[in-house]
């Protein structure tokens, strides 16, 4: 096995300093090339620790039993390296949303040079691992989302990624300029993945990821078939756009939550206050519409009417059927 | 007497906010014309001109403009994004969110997805809807109408605002959430105007676009009697592949000493690119083509790949790259 460290893309800044686009590279043998991407915002950092824990998985493999890797594993852990040296989400002094700018441009602007570097780089690719980890506002249970276009191919690689839910959506045309879109309409399969929350780190999530991770690179033949691996752990729930209930805050304030994440919720049932720092009394209770799981928990007190507390995916039981 | 407002919204540690908006002329009719500014809260020159825009209708619809007339009911949103004017913030300031993003939005959204349905829920009954953008912080863009993928009709009431410029250019994929976009869906016309920089509020371009409004207002027949002045007549329309975007291929210190609205010859010195550190000049940069300079940047730290200029051209070039470039400033 081969470990390389290079550059997709070296751009001249301003004053005196370079931005370079870095990845490492594990190659084995002939077999499939896969990716994961992570760092597309500057403050998702659940898919940086993933990359290192592949990393060290990868190099620990290559000191004992560098024939298992069969085919090559690129991993590119911040595709927004200024956003994530500078703490903001889009990409610094463009103001813009990286993920808004694939398929990008070999001549254009620095964020549409990066993208299209990307592209490039992961041409060829028999599947990459978008990994997001939410924002700063809202935590989410490791879940793939998948645009309904691409289900048949996405859908059955999302069910062995030892995930808790698989989010199918419509297709949005803004979101054709996501890395997710441009990839999978030039036919490279791409998971986006979200879990977590935005600053920060949840390792328990990253265990559970990385045993979907390297079961679907067995299967994709990346690793060696006889390699034993640990078993799923986590069976995901299908969520669309018919099951999903948002529950947007009525009022401003301070949430205060009284369940826990990921789990199940009754209809009617209390899942927290919104309060007044000024005052005693409670301006809003948010109560669940429906039976089902809390998938998403915000995870940020303060709100703004309109801001999303939490998503409930609806499970319809016989009985409440009946 | 209190203004009416599109949307009101408790705030979690102030007193409620509201969108204020101005409604002037008979209220019977359905709006004759909508005009928004300040969905970026740092572009100050279209706030300014709306507001100043909507003192001179209140005065003609009280009679103080002898010989005017108002004739139809004319729609003002001189800020969308009020928090963000307040605080100095391109976005909603709370979340980040780019409120030309939102669109159409969704009232029981998220909070700018609901101030989006507002503002597109009071707006588009208007048979002429404007957008007022003016570029970002670090670009200055000549005063023009923009239309994008318009129709006939668009693009001959485009002239009547008598601004320089007419710039078709064209549709990507992130213009479909900004509400100019959403504006298509129904009947009537809508147009998007770009004057001058972000974060300051520019005399001369204010009063070109102030001009500009009371033209469109006049030759449309919303208000009567007004005397225009002939020196905005001469108006330049460029179709889709008639902008060049001059992107730099070189980082360092830009300067320039040109006024956009200029016209330039192929081999014109457009500015001199300078190493930061070392203080030698780099390269110089020069129109590669003929052309009206419509917008420069005016930021003078510069990437590589980053515009320098926009320059509109007589002759058909390739709008490849541009097409990526105008979700920038918008």
């Amino acid at each position: 096995m081969q470990i390389d460290h290079d550059s997709i893309l070296t751009l001249e800044l301003p004053y005196r300093e370079q931005l370079q686009l870095h990845r490492t590279v594990f190659h084995g043998g002939d077999g499939p090339k896969v990716a994961v991407v992570a760092g597309i915002h500057g403050d998702e950092l659940e898919g940086l620790y993933v990359c290192h824990r592949l990393a060290a998985w990868l190099e620990e493999l290559g000191r004992t039993r560098p024939h298992i890797l069969r085919g090559r594993v690129e991993l590119y852990p911040a595709l927004n390296p200024l956003g994530i040296d500078t703490l903001q989400r889009f990409v610094p002094v463009f103001d813009t949303d990286l993920n808004r700018n694939f398929p990008g441009h070999r001549e254009g602007l620095l964020p549409q040079r990066i993208t299209e570097a990307v592209m490039r780089a992961l041409a060829g690719a028999a599947l990459v691992l978008d990994i997001h980890a939410s924002n700063v506002f809202l935590r989410e249970i490791p879940q793939v989302r998948i645009n309904q276009a691409s289900a048949a191919t996405l859908v059955p690689l999302a069910r062995q990624m030892n995930i808790d839910v698989i989010w199918l959506h419509g297709a949005l045309t803004v979101l054709e300029a996501t890395i997710a879109h441009s990839l999978n309409s030039r036919g490279v399969p791409c998971l986006v993945v979200e879990m977590g929350v935005g600053m920060r780190i949840t390792p328990a999530f990253t265990d559970q990821l990385m045993t979907g991770i390297l079961r679907v690179w067995r299967a994709l033949g990346v690793l060696a078939p006889d390699l034993a691996l640990d078993e799923l752990t986590h069976e995901p729930l299908l969520a669309d756009d018919n099951n999903v209930h948002y529950l947007n805050a009525e009022t401003s304030g301070l949430f205060i939550p009284e369940v826990e994440h990921w789990t199940s919720v009754h209809r009617g049932q209390r899942l927290g206050r919104i309060v007044s720092p000024h005052e005693g009394s409670v301006q809003s209770e948010v109560r669940s519409p429906v039976d089902g799981v809390l998938f998403t928990l915000r995870e940020y007190p303060v709100v703004y009417e309109g801001s999303l507390m939490a998503r409930i995916m609806e499970v319809r039981t016989e009985e409440s059927v009946q | 007497m209190k203004p009416p407002a599109l949307l009101r919204m408790t705030a979690p540690l102030r007193e409620d906010f509201e969108i204020a908006y101005h409604d002037i002329g008979s209220a019977a009719a359905a709006p004759s014309l909508a005009l928004v500014a300040g969905i970026h809260g740092d572009e100050l020159n279209g706030v300014f001109v709306l507001s100043r825009l909507a003192h001179f209708l209140r005065g003609v619809a009280a009679g103080q403009q002898p010989g005017h007339q108002l004739c139809a009911r004319v729609i003002i949103v001189p800020a969308v994004n009020i928090l963000g004017v307040n605080t100095r913030s391109r976005r909603w300031p709370f979340d980040s969110t780019d409120i030309n993003r939102m669109f159409p939005g969704y009232n029981a959204g998220e909070t700018t997805q609901r101030i989006a349905h507002a503002v597109l829920e009071l707006t588009r009954p208007a048979h002429y809807r404007v957008d007022i953008h003016s570029s970002n912080l670090d670009f200055e863009e000549m005063p023009q109408v923009r239309l994008y993928e318009p129709n006939d009709g668009e693009r001959s009431t485009a002239r009547l605002f008598g601004l320089p410029a007419v710039i078709e250019r064209r549709m990507n994929a992130i213009f479909t959430s900004t509400i100019g976009h959403a504006w298509r869906a129904g009947d009537g016309q809508s147009f998007v105007i770009q004057a001058g920089q972000a974060g300051i509020v520019q005399p001369a371009h204010c009063d070109r676009l102030f001009r500009a409004l009371v033209a469109f207002l006049s030759r449309t027949g919303v208000v009567t009697g007004v005397a225009l002045s002939d020196e905005d007549e001469e108006g330049h329309y460029f179709g889709l592949q008639h902008t060049f975007p001059l992107i730099s291929e070189h980082a360092g210190l830009f300067v320039s000493r040109l006024d956009v609205g200029r016209w330039l010859q192929a081999g014109d010195v457009i500015g001199q690119v300078y190493d930061g550190f070392e203080g030698e000049l780099r390269h110089e940069v020069k129109a590669p083509i003929a052309g009206l300079l419509s917008g420069i940047r005016r930021q003078p730290l510069l990437f590589e790949g980053d515009l320098i200029a926009r320059i509109q051209t007589r002759q058909a070039v390739s709008d490849d790259i541009d097409t990526h470039l105008h979700s920038q400033g918008q």
